[in-house]
């Protein structure tokens, strides 16, 4: 594998007793798109909410392209190129697509009070970013529902939306909470077939949370088991799911 | 209608408060009808705008002059009605640096207050800024040199200078009005800006603005800085035109007031706001205009302006659920950007999608 673009060491989260996430240590390489699995409950929302800045880590570190960047503001881990979708699309329900799409690059010049309502400030910057939001939406062929509202849209374009409004800045790697949830087989193929499309074309890295082994067991190069917050296993796809303990954690002894 | 009835004066009273409710009706709007920051605070900001002005006035006016009387004695009082006026360039002076101050002061307290309560969620900072208010109020109920219960009067009014009376008021209702045009201006600028899509995004949700590198926090305190800064203008220019304050004139009841002025208009639409602060200020004003002439004395203007009022906001949200000027899309150039593009691709004869 190619060199870790993220890198989690030791991490562990304690909410009183309950040790959630217990020494966790793994890494994801840069153009990976690599699993992360386990039974309810068994951490690995709660290891995506210490990555991206919602909890702040009992022990351990989280390093992103050389930086250590646990401890900060869920907006400081966006800026420093992480997205991250959940598990019910989080769109923004009174904007349309477009504007959806133009909110995610940051330190725009008319998002800031003093310069907003003087337009010719930031006008040009503005145009620039609705072509490229155009661009890409059309590229993905999602072209159609540039002025649409996002209550127009199925869950499936909704999840591709999330993931598409990160294209427009610089972001590098995405942290995908259960894609596949809620859509029909086909479409989560389908969607699946879209992430890999963004890595060989974009060069992004993806990790992935996911129930619907069918689905992804055939889309990850690599997948990490979590079970009652530590590691149990990892490795290729056909190495973890004929692991015994894997399959004992899932279906039970 | 009534043969005594002075259309040029209900006018230039309605005006001026028209001007004054209109300014806390769209500062309201900025924050709860695009960032979703329920305030239910804010007389207190309009309160502080208020009593800056009228302790700043009369202390200032009293120095100049050398009067050893704190201005709520009777002996203070008769020394501020004596030079009133005496100095337009000290009259003037007072107005314009209350106006600045009042911005200021008032919206730093808003920028501060959001401190202890953004963390915990919209209904805490709803309620924290209510009782701010109510604090704040009986503060002044028994803070002697601000007059505790009986007020500061005998402000000097900036035109005082003007021997006739119609005339000012006259002039103070364009002043009044000038100041309602910057905020509306200032308001739907950056309403229609990408500053204005960010507090959309945070009013629809919070935690998704943020995994998408928006500074929430700093957001929603540089909207409360902006809503209650307007707010203390407009308590400045109320008690100018009031001559005198009393901290009874800032009770909760003027918050909901102002809530039921941007409900009824359309929640997330400046205009709207403004439409609604009209409706509202004209059924007061017209009640106190027309009452005396009517002789009724059985049912005060009071009772009747809340009956009013709460049946236009039934009616209102039967109807027009989105009040009476609902929510627009956001307008920016983007959109002139995806137009051309749209024709270009027409033009090209392909769809579009290359996918």
């Amino acid at each position: 594998m190619t060199k870790p673009i993220l890198e989690v060491k030791d991490l562990a989260k304690y909410f009183g007793g309950v040790k959630a996430l217990d020494g966790v240590t793994l890494e994801v390489p840069e153009r990976g798109v690599i699993g992360l699995i386990g039974p309810n409950g068994s951490g690995k929302t709660t290891l995506f909410n210490v990555v991206t800045g919602f909890y702040v880590p009992t022990r351990g570190e989280v390093w992103y392209a050389g930086e250590r960047i646990d401890g900060l503001n869920p907006n400081e881990v966006f800026l420093k190129g992480l997205v991250r979708t959940f598990q019910i699309p989080r769109l923004f329900p009174s904007l349309t697509v477009l504007e959806n799409v133009l909110l995610t690059p940051p330190r725009q010049v008319g998002e800031r009070v003093l310069t907003a309502p003087f337009r010719s400030k930031w006008e040009e910057q503005e145009k620039e970013l609705a072509r490229k939001a155009v661009a890409l939406l059309r590229k993905f062929g999602l072209g159609e529902y540039v002025r649409a509202r996002v209550s127009e849209l199925s869950a499936a374009h909704m999840k591709m939306i999330e993931t598409i409004r990160g294209l427009i800045t610089d972001a590098r790697v995405y942290l995908l909470d259960e894609p596949a949830a809620g859509v029909a087989y086909t479409t989560a193929r389908e969607l699946f077939t879209f992430i890999r499309r963004l890595r060989d074309e974009e060069g992004l890295t993806f990790f992935i949370i996911e129930h619907r082994l069918e689905v992804l067991m055939d889309f990850v190069d690599y997948v990490y088991v979590l079970h009652n917050g530590r590691l149990l296993s990892e490795g290729k796809p056909d190495e973890v799911m004929s692991d015994p303990k894997v399959i004992e954690a899932y279906i039970g002894r | 209608m009534l043969p005594s009835f002075d259309v040029l004066g209900f006018l230039v009273s309605w005006g001026t408060f028209l001007g004054i409710y209109a300014i806390l009706a769209v500062s309201l709007n900025l924050e709860v009808g695009l960032t979703g920051m329920a305030n239910f605070g804010k007389v207190a900001f309009y309160g502080i705008g208020a009593y800056l002005a009228a302790s700043l006035s009369v202390y200032a006016v009293l120095a100049v002059y050398h009067v050893a009387a704190a201005p709520y004695t009777t002996e203070g009082i008769i020394a501020l009605g004596k030079y009133g006026g005496a100095s337009p360039a000290l009259d003037l002076g007072i107005f314009a640096a209350s106006l600045v101050l009042g911005f200021i002061i008032a919206g730093c307290v808003g920028y501060l207050l959001t401190y202890p309560t953004l963390r915990v969620g919209p209904a805490f900072l709803g309620i924290t800024l209510l009782a701010f208010g109510e604090l704040l109020r009986i503060f002044l109920l028994n803070y002697q040199p601000l007059g505790a219960s009986k007020g500061l009067s005998g402000i000097p009014h900036p035109f005082l200078w003007i021997p006739d009376p119609v005339l000012r008021e006259r002039l103070y209702v364009l002043v009044v009005l000038g100041f309602l045009a910057v905020t509306l201006w200032f308001a739907e600028r950056i309403t229609n800006s990408p500053f204005g899509r960010v507090l959309k995004a945070v009013r629809d949700d919070e935690v998704a603005a943020l995994c998408m590198g928006k500074h929430v926090p700093r957001v929603k305190a540089t909207v409360l800085f902006i809503g209650s800064g307007m707010a203390g203008v407009a308590g400045v220019l109320l008690a100018f035109y009031m001559s005198s304050v009393n901290p009874n004139m800032f009770v909760p009841a003027v918050t909901f007031n102002i809530w039921a002025m941007v409900i009824l208009g359309g929640m997330g639409n400046n205009k709207g706001a403004v439409v609604g602060a009209a409706i509202i200020t004209f059924v007061d004003r017209i009640l106190t205009f027309i009452t005396p002439n009517l002789g009724i004395t059985i049912i005060t203007p009071d009772y009747v302006r809340w009956m009013i009022v709460g049946i236009l906001i039934v009616l209102v949200l039967m109807f027009m659920p989105g009040g009476l000027v609902p929510e627009k899309p956001i307008k920016t150039p983007a959109w002139e950007a995806v137009e051309s593009l749209e024709k270009e691709s027409k033009e090209g004869g392909s769809g579009g999608d290359e996918a």
